[in-house]
């Protein structure tokens, strides 16, 4: 059974007097243990589509549901606990907070799960421990590289065990070799904590690892192609049916 | 919980520095006022409070010192008549001309005609025995160390006040009044500087004190219909130095200005605050929304605003504190009429840490629209 499905999405931004519709109906369904890429040169759509699926974004018209709840049947503050229980974000900027070690970084989000602060600590140091910077515990942001702090912004991500993770553009500010690094972390993630993992890049680099790689533009899909060791590129069924429209 | 706010606070200083700096300064500028006003003002009933006396007696009506008027001399026996009465004297209150050095012209002063034995009730705190006896001299008068320069003159200087040569013996402090110079003189000279000779035999104060122990609330309450037969009126102490202070506070509007003054300076506190401490957060503003996208909720993001914002506030409230203190030692060096109280400097911290709290209230805004969304471009 598919974690999350989106069924026929819209959205479309007004500014000034053009509306632009970002996404025109797209339907997409993602199983645990996944992860997919979603690729696509800037302007697809893919960003809006990561924050619609992430119940970051309300869409205009269409369904979300992840681990068959309605995303954009809930308020605001049950959203919030949703993503606070299910969800980790790796973002393109790291967004770590100057003044906090890299342990705090990771302890922080935990926090507000209202677990005991033993355990978050131990949750905190397992994640750093698993992207290889619990010896960096107990650096600021600023005494880091670029790559180590992607790496603790997965870890922030992580901490949690979150069913899914959602990651945009998570290597595009980084060399190849620490890109590497994040794209394994990732693919780890899919595999050993059964999340749904989902990317959005345009860095094809990534394509190799994907278990799908989800083309996108102009707001819809082009392909979607799983990749699960096979040779032959295998398009779904929903993407099939959404292109033939 | 990962103390954000305070870790933040402590290591992005420099950016909360300028709020922490206009709350300081909001505090400062209370503080100061306050000290000001109550300097002021207190110096309206100096007379009252830095006399030893338990019980005025005076004309009815009469709202502070300056307004003395005088009162029948039988005044003095009715007050002796009270049991508990242990000692009365005259205290007199004249207006005066005084003209000392050719350039400087004529001067408006009040004239205080005391006691100057050894046991004298008035200006017992401010004047010395050795000065008090300075005065049995005719002639001879104290000024305030603060009003020499008024005068143009030093110690043992000579003037005319109201036509009779004068002569100042010494000066001391806490004779200044407000709004005006006052010349210490004997009970003796002071009947000759009276140019209505009708006058001369009566005075405008009666000064009693009492026996150790005694209320002086009662005396009053006894002696309170005597005095209605007989044209006068008697207050304690502390209720003629309170009804003083009233009279400039509420009488004459300097009350009024400065509970408007207070509230513009609150204002502009607020004002100011508030954008300083904005502009400290939205700097991290990215983070919470990252904290927001990770489930975080707005709520618990405002308490990190508020925290921080009452950090600042308490850092404002000591920075204000200090410096308060610093320019509080200064000020008296200067004479200037500055007095602290306990409880004002309490309630300006209270005001202070109020600016810092409502713009915290204020700050909260630039979460409140928190799109996480806009992480993702």
């Amino acid at each position: 059974m598919p974690a999350l499905v989106a069924a026929n999405i819209t959205k479309s931004y007004t500014n000034g007097r053009v509306e632009t519709h970002v996404l025109q109906g797209m339907s997409l369904a993602l199983s645990e243990r996944e992860l997919a890429l979603v690729l696509g040169p800037s302007g697809s759509g893919k960003s809006t589509l990561l924050a619609i699926l992430s119940g970051l974004l309300k869409p205009d018209s269409g369904q979300v549901s992840a681990l068959g709840e309605d995303l954009w049947k809930k308020s605001r503050a049950n959203l919030e606990k949703f993503r606070l229980r299910h969800t980790g974000f790796v973002f393109q900027g790291f967004n770590l907070f100057p003044a906090l070690t890299a342990l705090e970084q990771v302890m922080l989000p935990l926090d507000y799960l209202g677990l005991p602060r033993r355990t978050v600590r131990e949750m905190a140091l397992a994640s750093l421990e698993e992207v290889g910077l619990a010896a960096r515990a107990h650096l600021r942001p600023i005494e880091l590289s670029g790559g180590e702090k992607q790496r603790i912004a997965i870890a922030r991500a992580l901490a949690k065990k979150p069913q899914f993770l959602f990651a945009d553009e998570p290597t595009s500010a980084l060399d190849s070799v620490n890109g590497k690094n994040v794209i394994d972390t990732l693919h780890r993630v899919a595999r050993v904590h059964g999340a749904t993992v989902v990317c959005v890049s345009h860095d094809t680099r990534l394509a190799t690892d994907a278990d799908r790689i989800i083309q996108v533009a102009d707001g819809r899909i082009l392909s979607d192609i799983k990749q699960s060791g096979a040779l032959a590129p295998h398009v779904s069924p929903c993407a099939e049916a959404k292109n033939h429209e | 919980m990962v103390a954000l706010a305070r870790k933040t606070l402590v290591y992005e200083w420099r950016k909360f520095l300028p709020a922490a700096l206009a709350v300081a300064f909001s505090g400062l500028l209370l503080l100061m006022m306050t000290a000001l006003m109550l300097g002021i003002f207190s110096s309206a009933g100096v007379y009252v409070s830095r006399s030893s006396g338990d019980i005025w007696a005076g004309y009815p009506g009469t709202q502070t010192v300056e307004l003395g008027r005088p009162i029948p001399r039988d005044t003095e026996m009715w007050l002796r008549m009270d049991p508990a009465v242990v000692q009365v004297e005259p205290f007199q209150w004249i207006d005066g001309n005084w003209r000392g050095p050719v350039e400087r012209g004529s001067v408006s002063v009040s004239i205080s005609g005391i006691e100057p034995g050894p046991n004298g009730m008035m200006f017992s705190q401010a004047l010395s025995a050795v000065d008090r006896a300075r005065l049995f001299e005719p002639g001879a008068v104290i000024v305030d160390a603060a009003d020499l320069d008024k005068l143009g003159l030093e110690v043992g200087g000579v003037a005319f006040l109201n036509g009779h040569g004068v002569k100042i013996v010494a000066a001391a402090e806490g004779l200044r009044m407000l709004g005006g110079v006052n010349i210490v003189t004997s009970i003796a000279t002071a009947r000759l500087l009276i140019d209505d000779a009708s006058e001369r035999d009566k005075v405008a104060y009666y000064v009693a004190r009492l026996a150790p122990g005694v209320d002086p609330d009662v005396v009053r309450e006894r002696l309170a219909p005597i005095a209605a037969n007989h044209r006068f009126a008697v207050w304690t102490q502390e209720e003629f130095a309170r009804t003083a202070a009233a009279y400039w506070m509420f009488e004459t509007g300097a009350g009024l200005g400065f509970i408007f003054l207070s509230g513009v300076v609150f204002l502009v506190g607020v004002v100011i605050t508030s954008q300083t401490l904005f502009a400290a957060v939205t700097s991290s503003v990215r983070e919470y929304a990252m904290l927001n996208a990770l489930g975080a909720g707005i709520g618990a993001l405002r308490r990190v605003i508020l925290e921080q914002a009452f950090w600042v506030g308490i850092l404002g409230v000591l920075l204000g504190g200090l410096v308060s203190g610093l320019l509080a030692l200064l000020a008296q060096g200067q004479d200037v009429p500055i007095a602290f109280d306990y409880s004002a400097a309490a309630i300006c911290g209270a005001f202070v840490m109020l600016i810092a709290l409502i713009s915290g209230f204020f700050t909260v805004g630039a979460i409140n629209h928190l799109e996480p969304a806009n992480l993702l471009r």
